[in-house]
Protein backbone atom coordinates (compact mmCIF):
# COMPACT_ATOMS: atom_id res chain seq x y z
CA UNK A 1 0.00 0.00 0.00
CA UNK A 2 1.34 3.44 -0.93
CA UNK A 3 2.55 5.75 1.79
CA UNK A 4 0.13 8.48 2.80
CA UNK A 5 2.85 11.08 2.61
CA UNK A 6 6.46 10.98 1.52
CA UNK A 7 8.79 13.95 1.51
CA UNK A 8 12.23 13.71 -0.09
CA UNK A 9 15.05 16.26 0.26
CA UNK A 10 12.74 19.22 0.70
CA UNK A 11 14.35 22.66 1.02
CA UNK A 12 12.73 25.99 1.67
CA UNK A 13 14.08 29.52 2.00
CA UNK A 14 12.54 32.89 2.50
CA UNK A 15 13.60 36.17 1.00
CA UNK A 16 13.22 39.02 3.44
CA UNK A 17 13.32 42.75 2.84
CA UNK A 18 15.59 44.03 5.59
CA UNK A 19 15.59 47.78 6.11
CA UNK A 20 18.79 49.37 7.34
CA UNK A 21 19.59 53.04 8.06
CA UNK A 22 20.98 54.79 5.02
CA UNK A 23 24.11 56.13 6.70
CA UNK A 24 25.94 55.90 9.98
CA UNK A 25 27.66 58.63 11.98
CA UNK A 26 27.06 62.38 11.89
CA UNK A 27 24.20 64.40 13.34
CA UNK A 28 22.11 64.44 10.16
CA UNK A 29 22.26 60.71 9.64
CA UNK A 30 21.47 60.14 13.32
CA UNK A 31 18.35 62.27 12.99
CA UNK A 32 17.25 61.18 9.54
CA UNK A 33 18.87 57.74 9.38
CA UNK A 34 15.73 56.07 10.59
CA UNK A 35 13.60 57.84 8.02
CA UNK A 36 15.78 57.41 4.93
CA UNK A 37 16.49 53.73 4.97
CA UNK A 38 17.63 51.40 2.29
CA UNK A 39 16.16 47.96 1.77
CA UNK A 40 18.13 44.89 0.94
CA UNK A 41 16.85 41.45 0.08
CA UNK A 42 18.30 38.75 2.29
CA UNK A 43 18.01 35.03 1.81
CA UNK A 44 17.37 32.76 4.79
CA UNK A 45 17.12 28.99 4.61
CA UNK A 46 14.41 27.70 6.93
CA UNK A 47 14.13 24.01 6.04
CA UNK A 48 16.95 21.86 4.76
CA UNK A 49 16.92 18.28 3.49
CA UNK A 50 13.57 17.36 5.01
CA UNK A 51 12.73 13.68 4.63
CA UNK A 52 9.64 12.08 6.05
CA UNK A 53 7.40 9.11 5.38
CA UNK A 54 3.97 8.32 6.80
CA UNK A 55 1.89 5.17 6.46
CA UNK A 56 -1.92 5.31 6.11
CA UNK A 57 -3.60 5.58 9.50
CA UNK A 58 -0.42 6.70 11.23
CA UNK A 59 -0.30 9.71 13.53
CA UNK A 60 2.85 11.71 14.01
CA UNK A 61 3.60 14.76 16.12
CA UNK A 62 6.23 17.28 15.03
CA UNK A 63 7.77 19.21 17.90
CA UNK A 64 10.56 21.67 18.44
CA UNK A 65 11.26 25.15 19.73
CA UNK A 66 9.30 28.12 18.39
CA UNK A 67 10.45 29.79 15.20
CA UNK A 68 12.08 26.69 13.72
CA UNK A 69 9.57 26.40 10.85
CA UNK A 70 7.19 23.69 12.07
CA UNK A 71 4.06 25.52 10.94
CA UNK A 72 5.83 26.43 7.74
CA UNK A 73 6.50 22.74 7.08
CA UNK A 74 2.80 22.06 7.56
CA UNK A 75 1.91 24.89 5.16
CA UNK A 76 4.34 23.38 2.63
CA UNK A 77 2.70 19.98 2.94
CA UNK A 78 -0.73 21.63 2.55
CA UNK A 79 0.44 23.46 -0.57
CA UNK A 80 0.16 26.95 0.87
CA UNK A 81 3.89 27.46 0.21
CA UNK A 82 6.04 26.19 -2.65
CA UNK A 83 9.27 24.36 -1.81
CA UNK A 84 12.56 25.52 -3.35
CA UNK A 85 13.43 21.94 -4.18
CA UNK A 86 12.52 18.41 -3.19
CA UNK A 87 9.71 15.98 -3.91
CA UNK A 88 6.36 15.46 -2.23
CA UNK A 89 4.26 12.33 -2.78
CA UNK A 90 0.65 12.14 -1.60
CA UNK A 91 -0.65 8.55 -1.49
CA UNK A 92 2.03 7.58 -3.95
CA UNK A 93 1.27 10.39 -6.38
CA UNK A 94 4.07 12.82 -7.10
CA UNK A 95 3.04 16.47 -7.25
CA UNK A 96 5.56 18.50 -9.28
CA UNK A 97 6.58 21.93 -8.04
CA UNK A 98 4.58 23.84 -10.68
CA UNK A 99 1.40 22.01 -9.59
CA UNK A 100 2.17 22.33 -5.89
CA UNK A 101 -0.77 24.47 -4.75
CA UNK A 102 -3.31 24.22 -1.93
CA UNK A 103 -6.15 23.72 -4.42
CA UNK A 104 -4.37 20.80 -6.10
CA UNK A 105 -3.38 19.15 -2.84
CA UNK A 106 -6.84 19.56 -1.30
CA UNK A 107 -8.18 17.52 -4.22
CA UNK A 108 -6.01 14.60 -2.96
CA UNK A 109 -8.15 14.51 0.21
CA UNK A 110 -5.65 16.40 2.33
CA UNK A 111 -7.23 18.53 5.08
CA UNK A 112 -5.69 21.31 7.10
CA UNK A 113 -6.70 22.68 10.51
CA UNK A 114 -4.99 25.99 11.11
CA UNK A 115 -3.91 27.19 14.54
CA UNK A 116 -6.65 29.82 14.93
CA UNK A 117 -9.34 27.67 13.31
CA UNK A 118 -9.65 30.21 10.47
CA UNK A 119 -13.42 29.89 10.25
CA UNK A 120 -15.09 32.17 7.72
CA UNK A 121 -16.25 35.02 9.92
CA UNK A 122 -19.46 35.93 8.07
CA UNK A 123 -20.81 32.35 8.09
CA UNK A 124 -22.41 30.51 11.00
CA UNK A 125 -20.78 27.39 12.42
CA UNK A 126 -23.20 25.20 10.43
CA UNK A 127 -22.52 27.07 7.19
CA UNK A 128 -18.78 26.96 7.83
CA UNK A 129 -18.86 23.18 8.13
CA UNK A 130 -21.19 22.86 5.13
CA UNK A 131 -19.10 25.22 2.98
CA UNK A 132 -16.67 22.69 1.43
CA UNK A 133 -19.50 20.21 0.84
CA UNK A 134 -21.65 22.82 -0.89
CA UNK A 135 -18.75 24.16 -2.93
CA UNK A 136 -17.70 20.70 -4.12
CA UNK A 137 -21.37 19.67 -4.45
CA UNK A 138 -21.04 16.57 -2.28
CA UNK A 139 -24.69 15.56 -2.23
CA UNK A 140 -28.07 17.22 -1.93
CA UNK A 141 -28.87 19.85 0.72
CA UNK A 142 -30.48 17.13 2.84
CA UNK A 143 -27.41 14.89 2.66
CA UNK A 144 -25.15 17.84 3.41
CA UNK A 145 -27.28 18.78 6.43
CA UNK A 146 -27.06 15.20 7.73
CA UNK A 147 -23.29 15.04 7.33
CA UNK A 148 -22.82 18.46 8.93
CA UNK A 149 -25.03 17.40 11.86
CA UNK A 150 -22.94 14.24 12.28
CA UNK A 151 -19.68 16.22 12.24
CA UNK A 152 -20.98 18.75 14.75
CA UNK A 153 -22.14 15.91 17.03
CA UNK A 154 -18.81 14.12 16.72
CA UNK A 155 -16.94 17.27 17.74
CA UNK A 156 -19.59 18.14 20.37
CA UNK A 157 -20.36 21.58 18.97
CA UNK A 158 -24.00 21.04 17.92
CA UNK A 159 -25.18 23.50 20.57
CA UNK A 160 -23.42 26.39 18.77
CA UNK A 161 -24.39 25.43 15.21
CA UNK A 162 -26.21 28.72 14.61
CA UNK A 163 -23.54 30.92 16.21
CA UNK A 164 -21.03 33.03 14.37
CA UNK A 165 -17.33 32.25 14.94
CA UNK A 166 -16.61 35.43 16.95
CA UNK A 167 -18.93 34.19 19.71
CA UNK A 168 -17.02 30.90 20.21
CA UNK A 169 -14.26 30.05 22.65
CA UNK A 170 -10.82 28.97 21.41
CA UNK A 171 -11.60 25.31 22.12
CA UNK A 172 -14.85 25.41 20.22
CA UNK A 173 -13.23 27.20 17.28
CA UNK A 174 -10.71 24.39 17.00
CA UNK A 175 -13.35 21.69 17.22
CA UNK A 176 -15.46 23.39 14.54
CA UNK A 177 -12.37 23.71 12.34
CA UNK A 178 -11.68 19.98 12.78
CA UNK A 179 -15.35 19.24 11.96
CA UNK A 180 -15.03 21.33 8.80
CA UNK A 181 -11.99 19.34 7.72
CA UNK A 182 -13.55 16.03 8.71
CA UNK A 183 -16.68 16.42 6.55
CA UNK A 184 -14.53 16.18 3.44
CA UNK A 185 -13.33 12.71 4.53
CA UNK A 186 -9.64 13.59 4.51
CA UNK A 187 -7.25 10.70 4.19
CA UNK A 188 -4.44 12.93 5.46
CA UNK A 189 -5.18 15.57 8.08
CA UNK A 190 -2.67 18.29 8.99
CA UNK A 191 -3.18 20.05 12.31
CA UNK A 192 -1.32 23.12 13.49
CA UNK A 193 -1.14 23.43 17.29
CA UNK A 194 -4.55 21.91 18.01
CA UNK A 195 -4.15 22.28 21.78
CA UNK A 196 -2.51 25.73 21.85
CA UNK A 197 -4.43 28.16 24.02
CA UNK A 198 -6.71 25.46 25.46
CA UNK A 199 -7.19 24.82 29.16
CA UNK A 200 -6.74 21.31 30.52
CA UNK A 201 -10.46 20.56 30.37
CA UNK A 202 -10.78 21.48 26.67
CA UNK A 203 -7.48 19.78 25.90
CA UNK A 204 -8.68 16.55 27.54
CA UNK A 205 -11.88 16.75 25.48
CA UNK A 206 -10.08 17.37 22.20
CA UNK A 207 -7.52 14.56 22.29
CA UNK A 208 -10.04 11.66 22.26
CA UNK A 209 -11.76 13.31 19.29
CA UNK A 210 -8.49 13.33 17.35
CA UNK A 211 -7.85 9.77 18.41
CA UNK A 212 -11.34 8.75 17.25
CA UNK A 213 -10.65 10.14 13.80
CA UNK A 214 -7.61 7.90 13.54
CA UNK A 215 -9.20 4.77 14.94
CA UNK A 216 -12.64 5.07 13.31
CA UNK A 217 -11.75 6.53 9.94
CA UNK A 218 -8.11 5.46 9.51
CA UNK A 219 -7.11 9.08 8.91
CA UNK A 220 -3.39 9.77 8.71
CA UNK A 221 -2.69 12.71 11.00
CA UNK A 222 0.28 15.09 11.18
CA UNK A 223 0.24 17.35 14.21
CA UNK A 224 2.57 20.27 14.72
CA UNK A 225 2.70 21.04 18.43
CA UNK A 226 4.59 22.36 21.41
CA UNK A 227 2.49 20.06 23.56
CA UNK A 228 4.86 17.06 23.58
CA UNK A 229 2.65 15.10 25.98
CA UNK A 230 0.16 14.82 23.14
CA UNK A 231 2.45 12.34 21.38
CA UNK A 232 2.33 10.14 24.49
CA UNK A 233 -1.43 10.47 24.93
CA UNK A 234 -2.13 9.74 21.26
CA UNK A 235 0.44 6.95 21.29
CA UNK A 236 2.09 8.40 18.22
CA UNK A 237 5.64 8.94 17.06
CA UNK A 238 7.39 12.20 17.76
CA UNK A 239 9.65 13.96 15.29
CA UNK A 240 11.65 17.08 16.12
CA UNK A 241 12.47 19.88 13.77
CA UNK A 242 16.01 20.63 14.80
CA UNK A 243 18.70 22.58 13.02
CA UNK A 244 16.43 23.11 9.97
CA UNK A 245 15.84 19.41 9.44
CA UNK A 246 13.70 16.59 10.83
CA UNK A 247 14.96 13.93 13.19
CA UNK A 248 14.02 10.27 12.92
CA UNK A 249 10.55 9.42 14.32
CA UNK A 250 10.63 7.84 17.77
CA UNK A 251 8.23 7.27 20.63
CA UNK A 252 7.69 9.78 23.40
CA UNK A 253 9.51 7.51 25.86
CA UNK A 254 12.51 7.22 23.56
CA UNK A 255 12.89 10.98 23.42
CA UNK A 256 12.37 11.26 27.18
CA UNK A 257 15.45 9.16 27.73
CA UNK A 258 17.41 10.59 24.82
CA UNK A 259 20.69 12.36 25.53
CA UNK A 260 20.33 14.68 22.53
CA UNK A 261 20.87 18.23 23.82
CA UNK A 262 17.75 19.73 22.21
CA UNK A 263 15.56 16.86 23.48
CA UNK A 264 16.97 17.15 27.01
CA UNK A 265 16.26 20.88 26.91
CA UNK A 266 12.68 20.49 25.63
CA UNK A 267 11.79 17.72 28.09
CA UNK A 268 13.37 19.62 30.97
CA UNK A 269 11.08 22.54 30.15
CA UNK A 270 8.15 20.13 30.06
CA UNK A 271 9.05 18.68 33.47
CA UNK A 272 9.46 22.14 34.98
CA UNK A 273 6.14 23.33 33.61
CA UNK A 274 3.94 20.33 34.23
CA UNK A 275 5.85 18.26 36.74
CA UNK A 276 4.23 15.23 35.18
CA UNK A 277 7.20 13.36 33.79
CA UNK B 1 9.69 25.25 -21.59
CA UNK B 2 12.98 25.93 -23.34
CA UNK B 3 11.71 24.20 -26.48
CA UNK B 4 8.53 26.21 -26.33
CA UNK B 5 10.51 29.46 -26.13
CA UNK B 6 12.78 28.54 -29.01
CA UNK B 7 9.76 28.05 -31.32
CA UNK B 8 8.77 31.70 -30.92
CA UNK B 9 9.50 34.00 -33.85
CA UNK B 10 11.39 37.28 -33.15
CA UNK B 11 8.07 39.19 -33.11
CA UNK B 12 6.60 36.49 -30.87
CA UNK B 13 9.53 36.90 -28.50
CA UNK B 14 8.90 40.66 -28.33
CA UNK B 15 5.23 40.07 -27.49
CA UNK B 16 6.22 37.36 -24.99
CA UNK B 17 8.60 39.80 -23.28
CA UNK B 18 6.06 42.63 -23.36
CA UNK B 19 3.32 40.41 -21.96
CA UNK B 20 5.49 39.17 -19.11
CA UNK B 21 6.66 42.72 -18.35
CA UNK B 22 3.04 43.93 -18.33
CA UNK B 23 1.97 41.17 -15.93
CA UNK B 24 4.63 42.32 -13.45
CA UNK B 25 3.09 45.80 -13.21
CA UNK B 26 0.09 46.65 -11.01
CA UNK B 27 -2.30 47.19 -13.97
CA UNK B 28 -1.03 43.86 -15.34
CA UNK B 29 -1.78 42.09 -12.06
CA UNK B 30 -5.22 43.71 -11.94
CA UNK B 31 -5.86 42.54 -15.49
CA UNK B 32 -4.69 39.02 -14.61
CA UNK B 33 -7.02 38.95 -11.59
CA UNK B 34 -9.90 40.13 -13.79
CA UNK B 35 -9.24 37.41 -16.37
CA UNK B 36 -8.92 34.74 -13.65
CA UNK B 37 -12.20 35.93 -12.15
CA UNK B 38 -13.99 35.68 -15.48
CA UNK B 39 -12.50 32.22 -16.10
CA UNK B 40 -13.48 31.10 -12.59
CA UNK B 41 -17.12 31.68 -13.56
CA UNK B 42 -16.79 28.74 -15.95
CA UNK B 43 -14.86 26.51 -13.54
CA UNK B 44 -15.96 22.98 -12.68
CA UNK B 45 -17.26 23.93 -9.23
CA UNK B 46 -20.22 25.92 -10.45
CA UNK B 47 -23.03 26.14 -7.93
CA UNK B 48 -25.48 28.66 -9.32
CA UNK B 49 -27.65 28.56 -6.22
CA UNK B 50 -24.80 29.62 -3.93
CA UNK B 51 -23.49 32.02 -6.56
CA UNK B 52 -26.88 33.67 -6.99
CA UNK B 53 -27.19 34.11 -3.22
CA UNK B 54 -23.70 35.61 -2.98
CA UNK B 55 -24.28 37.92 -5.94
CA UNK B 56 -27.59 39.17 -4.48
CA UNK B 57 -25.91 39.75 -1.09
CA UNK B 58 -23.04 41.59 -2.74
CA UNK B 59 -25.41 43.72 -4.84
CA UNK B 60 -27.35 44.57 -1.69
CA UNK B 61 -24.17 45.37 0.21
CA UNK B 62 -22.64 47.42 -2.60
CA UNK B 63 -25.69 49.19 -3.88
CA UNK B 64 -28.79 49.21 -1.74
CA UNK B 65 -27.10 50.19 1.52
CA UNK B 66 -25.49 53.22 -0.13
CA UNK B 67 -28.70 54.42 -1.76
CA UNK B 68 -29.77 56.96 0.96
CA UNK B 69 -26.44 58.81 0.74
CA UNK B 70 -26.39 58.57 -3.03
CA UNK B 71 -29.95 59.92 -3.21
CA UNK B 72 -29.10 63.01 -1.13
CA UNK B 73 -25.88 63.68 -3.06
CA UNK B 74 -27.63 63.19 -6.41
CA UNK B 75 -30.57 65.44 -5.49
CA UNK B 76 -28.42 68.32 -4.31
CA UNK B 77 -25.97 67.90 -7.19
CA UNK B 78 -28.90 67.92 -9.64
CA UNK B 79 -30.32 71.06 -8.03
CA UNK B 80 -27.02 72.92 -8.35
CA UNK B 81 -26.50 71.86 -11.95
CA UNK B 82 -30.08 72.68 -13.05
CA UNK B 83 -30.21 76.08 -11.34
CA UNK B 84 -26.72 77.10 -12.49
CA UNK B 85 -27.23 75.87 -16.04
CA UNK B 86 -30.64 77.44 -16.52
CA UNK B 87 -29.68 80.79 -15.05
CA UNK B 88 -26.33 81.11 -16.84
CA UNK B 89 -27.42 79.68 -20.19
CA UNK B 90 -30.49 81.89 -20.43
CA UNK B 91 -28.37 84.93 -19.52
CA UNK B 92 -25.88 84.30 -22.34
CA UNK B 93 -28.59 83.35 -24.82
CA UNK B 94 -28.00 79.62 -25.00
CA UNK B 95 -31.23 78.50 -23.34
CA UNK B 96 -31.74 75.99 -26.16
CA UNK B 97 -28.69 73.93 -25.15
CA UNK B 98 -29.73 73.44 -21.49
CA UNK B 99 -30.72 69.83 -22.21
CA UNK B 100 -27.37 69.11 -23.84
CA UNK B 101 -25.46 70.55 -20.90
CA UNK B 102 -27.51 68.50 -18.44
CA UNK B 103 -27.07 65.32 -20.44
CA UNK B 104 -23.31 65.85 -20.73
CA UNK B 105 -22.89 66.88 -17.10
CA UNK B 106 -25.25 64.53 -15.31
CA UNK B 107 -25.94 61.54 -17.50
CA UNK B 108 -22.75 61.19 -19.45
CA UNK B 109 -19.97 62.35 -17.13
CA UNK B 110 -20.51 63.22 -13.50
CA UNK B 111 -23.42 60.88 -12.77
CA UNK B 112 -21.47 57.64 -13.38
CA UNK B 113 -18.28 59.14 -11.89
CA UNK B 114 -19.97 60.36 -8.68
CA UNK B 115 -21.69 57.00 -8.30
CA UNK B 116 -18.42 55.16 -8.84
CA UNK B 117 -16.61 57.42 -6.35
CA UNK B 118 -19.30 56.89 -3.71
CA UNK B 119 -19.25 53.12 -4.20
CA UNK B 120 -15.43 52.99 -4.27
CA UNK B 121 -15.29 55.02 -1.07
CA UNK B 122 -17.89 53.03 0.74
CA UNK B 123 -18.11 49.51 -0.68
CA UNK B 124 -14.68 49.21 -2.32
CA UNK B 125 -12.90 50.11 0.90
CA UNK B 126 -15.15 47.74 2.88
CA UNK B 127 -14.44 44.92 0.43
CA UNK B 128 -10.68 45.50 0.61
CA UNK B 129 -10.84 45.55 4.42
CA UNK B 130 -12.95 42.39 4.55
CA UNK B 131 -10.64 40.42 2.24
CA UNK B 132 -7.57 41.85 3.99
CA UNK B 133 -8.94 40.71 7.35
CA UNK B 134 -9.67 37.29 5.91
CA UNK B 135 -6.09 37.16 4.70
CA UNK B 136 -4.74 38.11 8.15
CA UNK B 137 -6.98 35.56 9.92
CA UNK B 138 -5.79 32.85 7.47
CA UNK B 139 -9.36 32.44 6.18
CA UNK B 140 -8.09 32.65 2.59
CA UNK B 141 -5.56 29.90 3.37
CA UNK B 142 -8.35 27.86 4.94
CA UNK B 143 -10.46 28.26 1.78
CA UNK B 144 -7.57 27.14 -0.42
CA UNK B 145 -6.83 24.17 1.85
CA UNK B 146 -10.45 23.05 1.42
CA UNK B 147 -10.03 23.16 -2.35
CA UNK B 148 -12.11 26.33 -2.58
CA UNK B 149 -10.69 28.91 -4.97
CA UNK B 150 -10.72 32.31 -3.19
CA UNK B 151 -11.17 33.95 -6.59
CA UNK B 152 -14.20 31.77 -7.35
CA UNK B 153 -15.66 32.12 -3.86
CA UNK B 154 -14.89 35.77 -3.04
CA UNK B 155 -13.91 37.80 -6.08
CA UNK B 156 -16.36 36.46 -8.67
CA UNK B 157 -19.60 37.18 -6.70
CA UNK B 158 -18.17 40.56 -5.65
CA UNK B 159 -17.44 41.40 -9.28
CA UNK B 160 -20.90 40.44 -10.55
CA UNK B 161 -22.68 42.07 -7.60
CA UNK B 162 -20.48 45.16 -7.82
CA UNK B 163 -21.04 45.67 -11.53
CA UNK B 164 -24.81 45.21 -11.19
CA UNK B 165 -24.90 47.60 -8.22
CA UNK B 166 -22.84 50.31 -9.96
CA UNK B 167 -25.09 50.04 -13.03
CA UNK B 168 -28.33 50.31 -11.00
CA UNK B 169 -26.95 53.07 -8.80
CA UNK B 170 -25.73 55.09 -11.80
CA UNK B 171 -29.25 55.06 -13.22
CA UNK B 172 -30.65 55.92 -9.78
CA UNK B 173 -28.17 58.78 -9.53
CA UNK B 174 -29.16 60.23 -12.91
CA UNK B 175 -32.90 59.86 -12.25
CA UNK B 176 -32.64 61.27 -8.70
CA UNK B 177 -30.37 64.02 -9.86
CA UNK B 178 -32.67 65.22 -12.63
CA UNK B 179 -35.99 64.41 -10.93
CA UNK B 180 -35.24 65.62 -7.41
CA UNK B 181 -33.02 68.36 -8.81
CA UNK B 182 -35.98 69.67 -10.78
CA UNK B 183 -38.31 69.52 -7.74
CA UNK B 184 -35.87 71.26 -5.37
CA UNK B 185 -34.99 73.85 -8.03
CA UNK B 186 -38.70 74.48 -8.57
CA UNK B 187 -39.12 75.12 -4.85
CA UNK B 188 -36.15 77.52 -4.92
CA UNK B 189 -37.60 79.31 -7.92
CA UNK B 190 -41.01 79.57 -6.24
CA UNK B 191 -39.44 80.93 -3.07
CA UNK B 192 -37.01 83.28 -4.79
CA UNK B 193 -39.56 84.35 -7.43
CA UNK B 194 -38.37 86.57 -10.29
CA UNK B 195 -35.04 87.36 -8.61
CA UNK B 196 -33.61 84.10 -9.95
CA UNK B 197 -34.75 84.87 -13.49
CA UNK B 198 -35.24 81.18 -14.32
CA UNK B 199 -38.19 79.88 -16.35
CA UNK B 200 -38.35 76.31 -15.12
CA UNK B 201 -41.06 73.92 -16.27
CA UNK B 202 -40.98 70.13 -16.29
CA UNK B 203 -42.17 70.05 -19.87
CA UNK B 204 -39.31 72.29 -21.01
CA UNK B 205 -36.71 70.36 -19.05
CA UNK B 206 -38.03 66.95 -20.14
CA UNK B 207 -38.23 67.92 -23.83
CA UNK B 208 -34.73 69.40 -23.89
CA UNK B 209 -33.31 66.34 -22.13
CA UNK B 210 -34.99 63.85 -24.45
CA UNK B 211 -33.90 65.84 -27.48
CA UNK B 212 -30.31 65.94 -26.24
CA UNK B 213 -30.00 62.22 -25.52
CA UNK B 214 -28.28 60.28 -28.28
CA UNK B 215 -27.74 56.56 -28.89
CA UNK B 216 -24.13 56.94 -27.72
CA UNK B 217 -25.41 58.21 -24.37
CA UNK B 218 -27.40 55.02 -23.89
CA UNK B 219 -24.33 52.96 -24.78
CA UNK B 220 -22.28 54.94 -22.26
CA UNK B 221 -24.95 54.56 -19.56
CA UNK B 222 -24.31 50.81 -19.80
CA UNK B 223 -20.59 50.85 -20.60
CA UNK B 224 -19.31 53.28 -17.99
CA UNK B 225 -20.87 51.65 -14.91
CA UNK B 226 -19.68 48.29 -16.26
CA UNK B 227 -16.09 49.49 -16.58
CA UNK B 228 -16.17 51.44 -13.29
CA UNK B 229 -17.71 48.50 -11.43
CA UNK B 230 -14.98 46.18 -12.71
CA UNK B 231 -12.30 48.69 -11.69
CA UNK B 232 -13.68 49.20 -8.17
CA UNK B 233 -14.17 45.52 -7.34
CA UNK B 234 -11.01 44.15 -8.94
CA UNK B 235 -8.87 46.87 -7.38
CA UNK B 236 -10.47 46.38 -3.94
CA UNK B 237 -10.04 42.59 -4.09
CA UNK B 238 -6.47 42.92 -5.35
CA UNK B 239 -5.54 45.30 -2.55
CA UNK B 240 -7.23 43.03 0.01
CA UNK B 241 -5.49 39.90 -1.27
CA UNK B 242 -2.12 41.69 -1.15
CA UNK B 243 -2.34 42.22 2.61
CA UNK B 244 -0.79 38.82 3.37
CA UNK B 245 -0.51 38.31 7.12
CA UNK B 246 0.62 41.73 8.25
CA UNK B 247 -1.84 43.96 10.10
CA UNK B 248 0.15 47.06 9.10
CA UNK B 249 -0.85 46.49 5.49
CA UNK B 250 -4.59 46.60 6.15
CA UNK B 251 -5.07 50.40 6.44
CA UNK B 252 -2.73 50.84 3.46
CA UNK B 253 -4.81 48.39 1.42
CA UNK B 254 -8.04 50.17 2.36
CA UNK B 255 -6.77 53.61 1.36
CA UNK B 256 -5.15 52.23 -1.80
CA UNK B 257 -8.40 50.59 -2.81
CA UNK B 258 -10.11 54.00 -2.71
CA UNK B 259 -7.38 56.25 -4.10
CA UNK B 260 -6.34 53.95 -6.93
CA UNK B 261 -9.99 53.30 -7.82
CA UNK B 262 -10.46 57.07 -8.16
CA UNK B 263 -7.37 57.28 -10.34
CA UNK B 264 -8.29 54.33 -12.57
CA UNK B 265 -11.91 55.53 -12.87
CA UNK B 266 -10.82 58.99 -14.04
CA UNK B 267 -8.35 57.46 -16.51
CA UNK B 268 -11.01 55.06 -17.82
CA UNK B 269 -13.53 57.91 -18.06
CA UNK B 270 -11.07 60.02 -20.04
CA UNK B 271 -10.42 57.09 -22.38
CA UNK B 272 -14.13 56.43 -22.88
CA UNK B 273 -14.78 60.14 -23.45
CA UNK B 274 -12.44 60.10 -26.43
CA UNK B 275 -15.40 58.66 -28.34
CA UNK B 276 -17.21 61.95 -27.80
CA UNK B 277 -14.43 64.21 -29.02
CA UNK B 278 -15.78 64.46 -32.54
CA UNK B 279 -19.28 65.01 -31.26
CA UNK B 280 -18.01 67.77 -28.94
CA UNK B 281 -16.18 69.42 -31.81
CA UNK B 282 -19.34 69.31 -33.93
CA UNK B 283 -21.40 70.90 -31.19
CA UNK B 284 -18.82 73.60 -30.48
CA UNK B 285 -18.65 74.48 -34.19
CA UNK B 286 -22.46 74.79 -34.22
CA UNK B 287 -22.39 77.19 -31.26
CA UNK B 288 -19.53 79.28 -32.62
Amino acid sequence: MAEALRIENLNFSIYENVRTPAAKGGVISKVFGNIFRSSSLTHRQILKDINMSLHPGETVCIGGPSGQGKSLLLRLIAGLEKPDSGSLFYFGEYIPREKHSALQIALRQVGLVLQNGALISNLTVRDNVALPLRYHRRGSEKEIAEKVGMALDLMRVSSVASNFPHTLSAGMLKRVAIARSWVMDPKLLLMDEPTAGLDNYNRRNLLPLIDNMRSLFQTTIVIVTHDLRMADELDSNLIFLHDKTLTEPHSFDYWMQSKEVFAVQLFRDLQKRDGLY
Amino acid sequence: MENEKSTLSPIGKIFDWLGKAFLKTTPGKLFALFVKTILSFFSANRNFRTDFRNVVLQTFFTGVEIFPILFVVASLFGTVVIVETMSIMSKVGFANVVGNVLVVTVVRELGPIFTAFLIAGRSGSALATMIGNMQINSEIDALSSMGISPIRYLVMPSLLGGVIAVFIMSICFCVSSLGMGYLISKIFVMVAGQTMNVQLTWNYLYTSLVDALTFTDFVMIVLKPLVFGIIIVINACYQGLRVERDFRNLPKATSRSVIFSFLYIVIADAMLSVFFIFQYLGEISKII
